[in-house]
Formats: C-alpha cells, structure tokens, sequence
C-alpha cells in the first residue's frame, strides 16, 4: 500500500458516521420453523441426531456426552452471577421447514433478506458489507450462514473446491468428511471439558466444518454468520477447522439475535487444529443481543473456543471484538505443543448497561520455545462487571518459551466494575512470563483537549476508546476493523455523561 | 494423630468436640464457632488454597507444635503498653480496637486461631508519643499466638516480629488518623508448618508499611489483608522470598481500597530453588466511591531451577472509576548475561549468581535499615 | 469591533482566587503578549479563554466577535474560531494525529454549514502544513502526542493551529522547551499564521519568542491583574530588569 493509501486506511475509521442508535439487529424473522419442543432427555438427543441424518457413531458420541453432561455442575467461578438456568425449558431445536436448500437459489428468499437486513448478502458478488470506501479492490469473503440450528447457505463451495478447501456445515461434514470428523471433533476439546461444552457435545445442531490442505493457502477469508430467531431456543453450533501442514486460513465469525425480553442461551464450541507451519486466524465480531437498558434479555453466551498448536512452527491467532450478550464467559485459548509454535490472543470487550463479561484466554506452553501473546483491552460503563481471566501455564517441557501479556482496563461512568484475574504458573527457569495490566479512565485532559479542538465529547470518548483498543482492532482484517470501531461506537452511544 | 488425613469436616468435629481453648476466656469466639458449625472451612482445592495442601495443613492444626517458645519475650521502651491477653486490660484494648478488621471472622486462619489460642499480647501506642517506639515481639510461649496492636492517632511505632517458630499467628493492627506504623518481619528457614495472617486498619492520613521476609517452611501460608478506611491513607507492602530444598510459601494479599485518595504500593521479588514452591495471590479490591485511589503491584520471580514451581496472581477488582491502579508480573531465570558480565570481572558464577539474587531481592527490601535487620545485606 | 473583549474578568480555581479583575481587548491582525512571573496568573488566563472545566469565573465575561462565550462549552468556542496552544499537551496513545485532525476538521466544517473536506483533500492539507513545520510525514500516523519530544508536542501545537485556522489563537508558554532551531520553526509557523483577519496571544515568561514574533501590545500580568501595559519595548524592558521592579 502506497503511503497516502495508508493513511486513508486509517481514516476509514474516522470518516464513517455512525447509522444506528439501538442494537439494530434486534428484529425477528417471520418464519416456519421446525421445532422441537423445550426439554432435555436421551430422546431428544436421539431426535437431533435423526434430523440431521447421522450415522450410528455418532449418536453414540452425542449420547455419552450426555451423559456426562448430566453428572457434572454449572461452572459459578467466573465472575458473573445469574439465576439457575432451567435446562427443562429450552429448545434444543429450531429449523426452517423444508428440506435443506441444495444451492443458494432454493434458500427461502424471506432468509435471504433476512441476511440482507444484517449486511451479510448470501449472493457470491458480494463481500461482508460494512465499507462503503475502496469497494472495487475488495478481498471475496466465502459464508457459511447459520440460521437457529441449521446452516442456511455456503457460498463459494465450488471455487473453494477447485483450491481443495473445504467449507460447509457440521452436518454435511459428518456426512461427507466423517474419517476428519471422526479424527479431530473432541480432540482440543474433550466432551467433559466443562459443563457447556458437554452440554453442546450432546445437542450441537450445526456450525461450520473447515479442511484446509496441505501447503495451501485458503483463496479468501471464510465466516461464519450466526443468528439466533426462534424463541426459548438454545443455540449449540459446533465448529472445527483443520490447517493441515502449511495451510493457512482466515475465518471470521459474526453473530447477533432478536431482541427478546427472556435470556437465551448460545453453547458453542469451537475446535481449531493446526498441523506443521500451518496457521490459523480466527476472528470475531460478537453481537449477541445484550439485553436493554434495565438488564431484562439478552443472549447468555458461554462458550468453549480452544485450538491446538499440533505441528511445529504452527501458529494459531484469536481475536475477539466483544460488544454484545447479557453475559459472556469465554476463553478463546491455545494448546502451544509443536516445538516453536505461536499462540495469539487480542481482544476487546466492552461492556455497558448490565451486561457482565468475564473474557480471556488459556495459553499452554508444552512444547519448547513456543511463544504466545496476549493483549487484552476492557471497557465497562454504565453498571456493567468486565473481568479478564487468562491463565499462562509454562509446562516442563516448554524449554525457552516465551508469553506476554498486556491487559488494560478502561472504566467510563462511576457505577461499573472492571477486574483483572491473571493466572501465572511457570514450572521451568528458561520460560519467561511478563504480564503486565493498569486500570484509567478516560482523562478530563485528554477530554478538553478533543473539545478545545472543536470535537464533541461523545465523539472524542469514542475516538479516545477506539485508539485504546488499536493494538487489537489493527489484528482485524480491514473489513471487521472498520466494523468493529463502528460497532464500538454505537454501543457507546449514550454511555457519556 | 500424625498420618491422618483431615478435611475440613472432620477438623471442625475435632475441633467442636475438644471446645474452645481457655486462654483468655473474655474473647468472643462466638461468629468463629459459627463458621466451624456451619463447616465452612475451605476445602481441599477451594480456590484460596489451590497451591496449599490444606489437608497437611489440618493436621498441623490439630497437633500443633512441638517446638515452642517456654516464655513470653517482647521488648519495647518508653509509653509503649503492653498486656497479655489473660489480663482484662487486654479486652479494653480489643474495644480500643474498633470495628472488627476486614471480614475477619470469616477468615478461616482467625477462627481457628480463636478457638486454639494459647498466647497472645496487645500493644497500645499513645498518640502524641513524638518520636518512634519500637517494639519487637521475640518469642509468644504457645502455638496459637495473637497480637494486637494499635498505634494510636498521630503516633510512630515499629512493630519488629523476630525470628519465631511458631505454626499459627494471627497479627491485628490499628493505624489511626495521621499515624505511622513501620512493620517488619522476618520468617526464617523452617521444618515446621506455619500459619499467619496480618489484617491491619489504615485510618485518615496514616501509613503502614510492612518488610517481610520469608525462607519458607515445609508448608507456610502468609495472609495478608490490609484495608485503607480513610481519605488519604497510604499501604507499602514489600515481601522478599528466597526458597530451597522442599520449601513452600504461599502467599495470599489483599489490599482494600474502601476510602477515596488512598495509594498503595506493593513490590515482591522471590526466588525458587529446589524443588520448592512459591505462591503470590495478591488483590487490588477498590470499593465503589474510593475514588482517586492509586495503587500498584509488582512481582517479579526468579526459578532458580527445573523442578520448582512458581504461581503469580495479581488481580484488579475496581468499582471506581477515578482510578490509577496497575499491576506486573514476571517469571524468569537468573540473568545470566548479568552473571557473565559478573565474570569478565574476575568473579566466580556462583559468587556473581548469589551477588545477583541479593540485588533482585533489594528491589524489594530496598532500605539499608530493613536489609540490615532482615539479613538481607550483611 | 473588537475580536476579542475580556471585561473584569474574575477566576477561581478550587475557590482561590487567581485572576482579580482582567480586561483586555484585541483586534483583528493584532498580536498581543501575556507576560508575568510564575503564578501571576498567565496560564489560567489562556485556560479560562478556552473553558477549561475546573476554572470558574466568578466575575465578568469574555466576548468573542461580540458573542458573550463565558458559558459555552470548549467544543462550542472551539467553533467560533478560539484556539488553544496547551502548554503541556495531553498524550492520547492509539489515536492517530491524523485522526484526530480530521475529526476536528470535520467537527469546524460542521459548525460552518459546510461538508468535511475529502479524505485525500485533508490529507494534502495536513502533510502540507507538516513540512512547513518541518515534521516528517511520519508525524502524522503517530498517536496523538504519544511518545512525542517536548519539541515535537509544541510543533503539533501548532500544526494543529495551521490547520484549523482560528479567529484568534492563544499560545501558552509554547515556546518553553523548545531549541533555537525549533523555537525558529514555531516562530514560523505564527508568522505565517499572522493575518488581517486572526488575532495572537502569546503567553510567555520570556522575551524570546518575542524577537520572532514581534507583538503589538504587551501585557504584564502579576496577582491576577494587567499591571503594566505597552508595545514591544516593554518586553525588553523585562528581559532587562527582571518582573521585580514592577512591585515597586
């Protein structure tokens, strides 16, 4: 990129005017579901299994997870509190009517506007949407949309094809891929993990499936479009990437829900396996429905993101632009087992209103000189609770490896919470683990400086906010980076004062 | 009882069955009963005693230890009062005290120490006392020891916990407005268990700044809970450890900012060595309305080598926004470029390794008086 | 008319007095010099002018083009053409100088009734005004003061200025901490700034500035009052005889 086009890169940010005022994808779609009805027993386990067709094994895999799931307890050591959630009363269920669509023309064309509204167009011109700016240059971003429980659409299956890559959903994979299916679900994350990933090992209904071949480089960015619709429907998506030796892949994953005065629950899992020099960048723009301004609605979203560095020189990178859900409890993290493998995590979560967050990472030195980094940037407002929770274990066998943290908390407003709860455990003199972490507000002088200079204070909280997480939104490809300050900017909308 | 396996269950029957111990029976003891009726003892692996074995440490409780001191020896000059907990004067002295420090007696080392005690003394220093008092507690004659100590408005003390054996202290301190209490101590290298917790009140404009030094014993735990209660009042607490052979150390601090404009300043360096185990939990808690309050954390640890362990927890809790607070920490190994560098000069890798741990602990006992008195620095 | 008019002007700050009775007028095209000893009162003057938060004006008002500003907020005099030099300019790490200028550009073309300029029309402007500044084009994608020299924070001052075009601009202590060379860049800057149409206050302690920027009108401030006004030989005059005859 020439120099003036760099410089404009960094303006893109500050050119857009934020459109929206409230969480603008708050609406419902008018649909025909097929639904199961709420309630959890071995049958309904059997029944998922049944809509979607799979083969015996992997009944038999949903219902030991079941299993398990039921002799285990909800987690209550994060920082969050809610009420007990009654498992009896959700559906574990919900689909379009109709038989699967077998190309895009047969999607219900109430979906596709439905997708449309949220500015992710199902059509193979078109690219995430969200920049207006340099749109002719623009990468192709392949999507796999998944509507309550089921995959809706993937685009671009035919060119990714040609390239060897495959994309599609969970179901299809079982279906078509069962041998990677069956080598690699469950591997990084175990079916008794913890309580909601056991709980998603038995009724997950779909998500996306990535195989990238050897030494290849995926063509284009793939995503993964997620929104909840139907009422009192958990959604369990499950997804599982694979970068087999040298492959490298972008995956982007985005999300958001009606807006319902109940709370939903989202159980996801995400398994990331990344063979010898292959790499793997996740990135994700959560946006959840987060509840209203009292604290009634709004998504639960407990969920299990783990990769695994299997190869050496591998290297797998998260990041995560959190803004939604009434409460999120994630801990995107990496299993750093090759030798001089690289583990990343950036994010930012911003919290305001009720909503609560407690957000980090897991990085797990086993292999020798691996290396990992974390940068976590917080903002709370309003009365919300924002915690960083992130663990740094250094293995004996992690001979020279490397971790740096830098976690910083902002607070807007005198009624939130921000905390910070790092976990150090090093077991070996040559690994070397710095964490550092400070707490601020926005600074009057830095405030009057942007308003001596003409710049109205929300608009400067905003600006000062968003050069606070550049370290992490520059990790973003340019299309989510631009997305994610914009969405920032929204939520922060109201939050001054 | 030695071998046994205690939880926290049958600690508590034990402990109920046997009753109350009878040394200075004035003590209300009645919200630590409490606690061991309604069996809330922590548990193994309940998080607080995650790097603890609590089980051994049970035992210990139960047995106590055998190596203690015959008599009481405390030294001290000038107005300085000090009473034993048996006399009633000592009970006038708790009422001095205030409210009772931070959550105390739901703190699992208070309650057990309330209801084991065997010997405990309360210090008073008057205020308008002009000049320093130094009092330095050597020897406490049970296993179950208390101190209480309140330096009293605008007063300076020194309270100076010698070398002891001693499995289970519990140490109460009252700063008041505008006072200034220098706390220095030192745990020296030790076969048995042991057991303390500091908890201090840090009134309106007072100071309270603790040295401690620690070689670690075969299992002990050091609390800390320190609570800034007034406008303006300022915490340093500096801890140095340096652990070898099978040694543990878990150190477990926080630090409650419950008044606006309060600093704090916390520095630790440790080294592990041997197949020893250090542990540093150390919280930062700003209540709502502590506002303007500015406080730091800094651990930093050396392994010393393969097979010893090193767990760090810093944690930021904030319900203020007006806020500075921050906090860093590393592990790592002995520099050995520095040691390198030490032997173009003509020293020895071990002189030069030894010379550089001394320095990487006086990052944190950094005044000659404190290194002096801690053996730090000859 | 005058562009700016301070009349009787009382501040305090944490209910202390600081200024006891300023008044002050300035044209169009002049430039005028606030000089006094420290803590006569200098800053707070430049700080009040702007609406810095914390500053409360207990007496008196100040006008702008005949526009009573003393209530408004510092974004809405920022608007009406009053710009502030900060004497110790704020870091705000993360937010890029150009950014930053940007959204200010913006937030004045707003204010006129006008569009924003384009992206590319604001970055000629900015990278134009950054080599007349002697500022490497670097400059620009840097965050805003972040890790900046003393020098560099005050050329960005002033960059800041040559690019928002104020009515009249208010320099506090910007020539503090800076080397000749740079001194002589940022006496520049002003000069070329310097119009019919714009005013100038310098606030400074020392006369050397002074021999760049020649002023108009001298102002001697001591205990929160003008004591001394006249044109730029006063200026001199002080450099030679110190601030303590004034007390005389």
């Amino acid at each position: 990129m020439s120099e003036q086009s760099n410089e404009l890169a960094d303006l893109v940010g500050a050119e857009h005017a934020a459109t929206g005022r409230e969480y603008t994808a708050g609406f419902v779609t008018e649909i025909e579901t097929d639904t199961l009805p709420p309630g959890l027993d071995e049958n309904v386990v059997r029944a998922i299994s049944g809509k979607k067709e799979e083969p015996a094994w992997m009944t038999e895999w949903r219902l030991d997870a079941f299993g398990r799931w039921q002799r285990m307890r909800t987690p209550r050591w994060a920082h969050v509190q809610f009420p007990d959630i009654d498992f009896q009363a959700i559906s574990y269920f919900s689909a379009p009517k109709g038989d699967a669509p077998k190309s895009l023309d047969e999607v219900d064309p109430e979906l596709l506007r439905t997708y449309e509204k949220l500015g992710i167009p199902l059509h193979e011109r078109a690219r995430l949407a969200g920049v207006e700016t340099a749109a002719e240059d623009a990468p192709q971003v392949a999507v796999d949309a998944v509507f309550d429980s089921v995959s809706v659409a993937t685009t671009f299956k035919e060119r990714l094809a040609e390239a060897g890559v495959v994309f599609c959903s969970m179901s299809e994979a079982i279906r078509e891929h069962p041998e990677l299916v069956r080598k690699y679900l469950g591997s990084v994350v175990p079916k008794p993990d913890n309580f909601y990933a056991a709980l998603n090992s038995a009724v997950f209904s779909d998500g996306s499936f990535v195989y990238v071949p050897k030494n290849t480089r995926c063509p284009m960015e793939l995503s993964t479009y997620f929104r909840i619709n139907a009422e009192n429907t958990g959604q369990f998506e499950r997804t599982l990437i694979i970068a087999d030796e040298g492959a490298y892949v972008s995956y982007l994953e985005g999300c958001t829900a009606p807006m319902r005065d109940d709370n939903q629950l989202h159980a996801a899992v995400v398994e990331l396996v990344a063979l010898a020099d292959a790499e793997i960048k996740y990135s994700t723009v959560q946006n959840w429905y987060p509840g209203d301004e009292q604290g009634n609605g709004g998504i639960y979203n407990f969920v299990t993101k783990r990769g695994a560095c299997l190869g050496e020189r591998s290297k797998i990178s998260w990041t995560q632009v959190e803004t939604g859900s009434a409460i999120t409890w994630k801990y995107p993290s990496v299993v750093l087992r090759g030798a001089d493998s690289v583990g990343e995590f950036y994010s930012v979560a911003l919290t305001r209103n009720f909503q609560q967050a407690d957000t980090g990472t897991k990085m797990t030195h086993i292999g020798p000189r691996t290396k990992s980094t974390i940068v976590s940037k917080g903002i709370s407002a309003g009365r919300s609770q924002n915690s960083y929770r992130g663990r740094v274990r250094m293995n004996p066998g992690a001979k020279g490896a490397r971790n740096y943290t830098q976690c910083d908390s902002l607070l807007i407003g005198d009624a939130c919470g921000a905390h910070t709860f790092p976990y150090i455990e090093s077991k070996l003199p040559s690994a070397v683990v710095e964490h550092e972490a400070t707490t601020s507000k926005v600074s009057d002088e830095q405030l009057f400086l942007c308003q001596q200079r003409g710049i109205e204070p929300e608009r400067a909280v905003a600006m000062i906010v968003n050069g606070f997480c550049r370290d992490v939104f520059r990790t973003l490809p340019m299309e989510f980076a631009v997305e994610a300050a914009k969405l920032l900017e929204v939520s922060l909308e109201g939050a001054v004062g | 009882m030695a071998g046994l396996t205690l939880n926290a269950g049958s600690l508590a029957e034990a402990l109920l069955a046997r009753g109350p111990a009878s040394y200075a029976p004035w003590l209300d003891r009645g919200p630590h009963l409490e606690l061991i009726e309604q069996r809330a003892l922590p548990e193994l692996r309940s998080e607080a005693w995650r790097h603890t074995n609590i089980s051994r440490w049970y035992q210990t409780v139960l047995n106590g230890n055998e190596s203690v001191a015959q008599s009481r020896r405390i030294e001290f000059a000038g107005a300085v009062e000090v009473v034993d907990f048996e006399e009633s004067r000592a009970a006038e002295l708790l009422e001095l005290r205030g409210d009772e420090l931070y959550q105390l007696s739901a703190h699992p080392i208070a309650a057990l120490n309330a209801m084991l005690l065997g010997a405990g003394v309360a210090i008073r220093v008057p205020a308008r006392g002009g000049r320093l008092h130094p009092v330095r507690v050597v020897d406490l004659p049970a296993s179950y020891q208390r101190i209480l100590m309140i330096v009293e408005s605008g007063a300076e003390a020194e309270l100076i916990e010698e070398p002891s054996p001693f499995t289970h202290r519990l140490v109460e301190l009252v700063v008041q407005s505008g006072a200034r209490l220098l706390h220095r101590r030192l745990q020296a290298a030790s076969p048995h268990r042991d057991c303390s917790l500091v908890a201090v009140r840090v009134e309106a404009n007072a100071n309270y700044e603790l040295a401690q030094l620690s070689l670690g014993g075969d299992l002990r735990r050091n609390d800390i809970v320190a609570t800034l209660s007034g406008e303006s009042a300022h915490v340093t607490l500096r801890g140095a450890w340096r652990l070898d052979g099978t040694r543990h150390l878990d150190n477990q601090v926080a630090v409650h900012h419950d008044a606006p404009g309060g600093t704090s300043r916390q520095t630790y360096r440790g080294v592990a060595g041997g197949r020893s185990r250090a542990v540093l939990n150390g919280r930062i808690e700003i209540a709502p309305g502590a506002q303007r309050s500015d406080a730091s954390l800094s651990t930093k640890n050396l392994l010393a080598s393969d097979t010893a362990e090193v767990y760090a927890k810093p944690e930021l809790e904030i319900y203020a926004n007006d806020v500075k607070c921050s906090h860093g920490a590393t592990v790592g190994a002995i520099d050995e470029d520095a040691v390198n560098y030490f032997r173009t000069r003509g020293i020895d890798g071990q002189t030069a390794r030894s010379l550089f741990v001394r320095g990487f602990l006086r990052e944190a006992i950094d005044d000659v008086e404190t290194a002096r008195r801690l053996g730090v620095i000859q | 008319m005058s562009l700016l008019r301070v009349e009787d002007l009382h501040v305090e700050v944490d209910a202390k007095p600081i200024l006891a009775g300023i008044d002050l007028e300035v044209r169009a095209g002049e430039v005028h010099a606030v000089m006094g000893p420290n803590g006569s009162g200098k800053s707070t003057l430049a700080n009040v002018l702007a609406g810095r938060p914390g500053y409360d004006v207990t007496r008196g008002c100040v006008t702008v083009d005949g526009e009573d500003v003393t209530g408004l907020e510092p974004e809405e005099r920022s608007l009406r053409g009053l710009f502030l030099a900060f004497q110790y300019p704020i870091e705000i790490p993360g937010v890029s100088n150009m950014e930053f200028l940007k959204a200010a550009v913006d937030a004045h073309a707003l204010g006129r009734g006008e569009d924003p300029p384009s992206a590319v029309e604001f970055v000629k402007r900015a990278r134009a005004a950054a080599s007349r500044l002697a500022l490497n084009p670097d400059f620009l994608k840097r965050g805003v003061n972040d890790g900046f020299s003393g020098g560099e924070k005050k050329r960005n001052e002033i960059l800041q200025m040559l690019i928002l075009e104020p009515r009249l601009a208010v320099l506090d202590e910007t020539d503090s901490g800076l080397d000749i060379d740079a001194l002589g860049v940022v006496a520049d800057g002003i000069n070329a700034f310097r119009d019919v149409g714009n005013a100038v206050i310098l606030v400074t302690h020392y006369q050397r500035l002074l021999n760049y920027v020649v002023p108009d009108h001298v102002h001697v401030l001591a205990n929160g009052r003008i004591v001394r006004s006249g044109d730029a030989s006063l200026a001199l005059e002080l450099e030679e005889r110190g601030y303590g005859w004034l007390d005389a």
